[in-house]
């Protein structure tokens, strides 16, 4: 893991991609700070957190691009698969030379705390949790890019995916409040999440016996609940979407409090998607 | 010692490789040879564990490459068709990075990169950057990027494509030497190659292994023929044609036109066991007529590859 945390970051400044990501990082960031902070005299270091947020839709497909695909394309990865390495220690290795440079170019945000400092009125705690909160969240994004880049071997796909998905989690809040909030749609998309979870065991499998037990299982499953306690279906596809938003569990970090829960979340979503890249990877080999 | 049992892999409906099965043992040499397609890559991707078969299995010295991936893998060194470089690195670090990736303690990495360099003569670039390099170049570091941790095993892929004729004699006589402690394992489409370094040769069809011995077998007993081509100054064809059928032990003369002026060529086939250079040469000589040239034909691997295949046939 160790070597391939150092190629990859290394790799990061002999190509162009590692000077765009801190280039891009800063001068969003710089901007940002600028306006929002110096010249509105605020001396909110989490609100500016908060605010600059949304350069990782901008930054994080530009990070993780290339990360697996472009071992893909070049071949190299028969060099990877083929040595004394597990799967789960180069996706590891990736992720965290991704992680590290991102943590690199924080660190130099983090400076600009000092003129909050010398000048204006700090507060520690906020800043504190708002910077972890950022930090998480920016490590989840990445666990993301990581996970796609898995999955094609264009760097040019890999990075407009990202985008994608990306997008999808910052429009899942104000989505969430249009969707339908009734039990018959709730139960709806209960049956289309059991036909997906099927399928995906079906193409994992190849296993016709076992898919068609375990649909007949979440079919009953859902008949029975959707029969005695209907009202738990009320605002279901909201509430599995939920799962998803990521954005929301940051409020409780600006406040500067740092729940285990919320923590808990963003470091089992790494990994889930860290996990899913390494199942990717592995299928691909028994294809 | 590699044992390789019933190897299927299925791409959809298409079988790539279908039910090998062999067993090589320790120091040899083994040429796989086969058109493109026909399931070399797929074989040596499946022994490597960079692809999983659908079926069957791959053991080496005892342990099973699904059960102990890690410790079968350090027993392999693997050059690729196309050989996995970083072209934004320089060759040091590149191989720097291979030793570690493989496991090579800190200490002797060093030592262990400029030993694989020095092996495969590639040190005079050792500080430029692999996308600048030659073909030439960038298979050897390939082959350095095998031979680095000193595997048990070595498993080539086309080792010698893109070189040029001096260096496909220092790679084939750098893979005799290896050889020589060590089980080899590399593929070709190009029979001469495989005939002058391995000690055994699997010609691979469709999947499947549809001949396997030494390399002198393949080429020429394996067929039960003997040919020869000759040219013989003459004014007329026939005149040396008649004569040469005449002789004992060949069964056909095929004329094959005329390159040089005054003179015809023949390609003479014999009865397997009879060596008919000599009752040529003196039969033309009795008739005064100059023999200007005879030399032994191999076949060519198209040919051993239509006999092979239509020999199947017709015991089908």
């Amino acid at each position: 893991m160790g070597a391939i945390f150092k190629r990859e970051l290394r790799s990061y400044f002999t190509s162009p991609s590692g000077y765009i990501f801190l280039g891009l990082f800063l001068l969003l960031s710089g901007i940002y700070f600028s306006f929002g902070v110096i010249l509105s005299r605020s001396s909110d270091f989490s609100a500016f957190l908060d605010s600059v947020r949304f350069i990782f839709l901008i930054i994080v497909p530009i990070l993780t691009m290339k990360l697996m695909s472009e071992e893909t394309r070049q071949k190299t990865d028969q060099l990877l698969y083929t040595s004394p390495v597990g799967i789960g220690n180069i996706v590891l290795g990736k992720f965290l030379a991704a992680f590290v440079l991102f943590l690199a170019a924080f660190a130099v945000i983090l400076c600009y705390s000092i003129v909050i400092i010398v000048f204006g009125d700090f507060k520690v705690w906020e800043s504190i949790g708002a910077s972890l909160g950022f930090i998480l969240i920016g490590g989840c994004f990445i666990a993301v890019g990581v996970f796609i880049s898995t999955m094609t071997e264009s760097q040019t796909v890999s990075a407009i995916a990202t985008f994608a998905v990306l997008l999808l989690f910052w429009i899942l809040e104000p989505l969430k409040s249009g969707l339908p909030q009734d039990q018959t749609s709730g139960i709806v998309f209960a049956c289309i999440l059991a036909a997906l979870a099927v399928y995906a065991l079906f193409t994992a499998t190849k296993d016709r016996l076992v898919a068609g037990i375990s649909g007949i299982v979440l079919v009953a499953a859902i008949a029975l609940t959707a029969i005695f306690m209907p009202a738990g279906y009320s605002g279901f596809i909201a509430a599995v979407l939920g799962w998803f938003s990521l954005l929301k569990r940051q409020q409780s970090f600006s406040l500067g409090l740092l729940r285990l829960d919320d923590t808990v979340y963003y470091v089992s979503f790494i990994f889930v998607f860290l996990f899913l890249s390494v199942r990717f990877i592995e299928k691909r080999r028994w294809m | 010692m590699i044992t390789v049992e019933h190897l299927t892999k299925e791409y959809g409906k298409r079988k790539a490789v279908d039910d090998i099965g062999f067993t090589i043992p320790d120091g040899e040499i083994v040429g796989f040879l086969g058109p493109n397609g026909a399931g070399k890559t797929t074989t040596m991707n499946i022994i490597t564990g960079y692809i999983s078969a659908t079926s069957g299995s791959v053991v080496i010295d005892g342990l099973d490459i699904l059960e102990n991936p890690e410790e079968v893998k350090r027993k392999i060194g693997y050059l690729p068709e196309q050989p996995p470089l970083y072209g934004d690195m320089t060759v040091d670090e590149y191989l720097g990075f291979v030793a570690e990736l493989r496991g090579i303690p800190k200490k002797e990495r060093s030592g262990a990169r400029d030993e694989a360099m020095e092996l495969v003569a590639v040190a005079d670039v050792r500080t430029r950057l692999i996308k600048n390099l030659s073909k030439g170049y960038r298979q050897r570091i390939g082959l350095a990027q095998a031979l680095i941790a000193k595997p048990r095993i070595l498993i080539l892929d086309e080792p010698t494509v893109g070189l040029d004729p001096k260096q496909i004699a220092e790679i084939r006589d750098l893979i005799s030497k290896i050889g020589k402690e060590r089980t080899v394992i590399l593929s070709s489409h190009i029979l001469p190659e495989v005939s002058a370094v391995c000690h055994r040769v699997m010609i691979i069809d469709r999947g499947r292994i549809i001949a396997d011995g030494k390399p002198e077998m393949i080429s020429s007993g394996l067929e039960g023929r003997n040919r020869v081509s000759v040219r013989v100054a003459c004014a007329k064809s026939a005149e040396a044609k008649t004569l040469l059928e005449g002789i004992a032990g060949i069964e056909t003369v095929t004329d094959s036109g005329s390159i040089e002026d005054g003179s015809f060529d023949f390609v003479v086939e014999a009865k397997p066991e009879a060596d008919v250079r000599k009752d040529i040469f003196f039969a033309l000589s009795k008739a005064s007529l100059p023999l200007l040239g005879m030399r032994v034909v191999d076949l060519t691997l198209e040919e051993v590859f239509l006999r092979l295949t239509t020999r199947e046939g017709e015991e089908a």
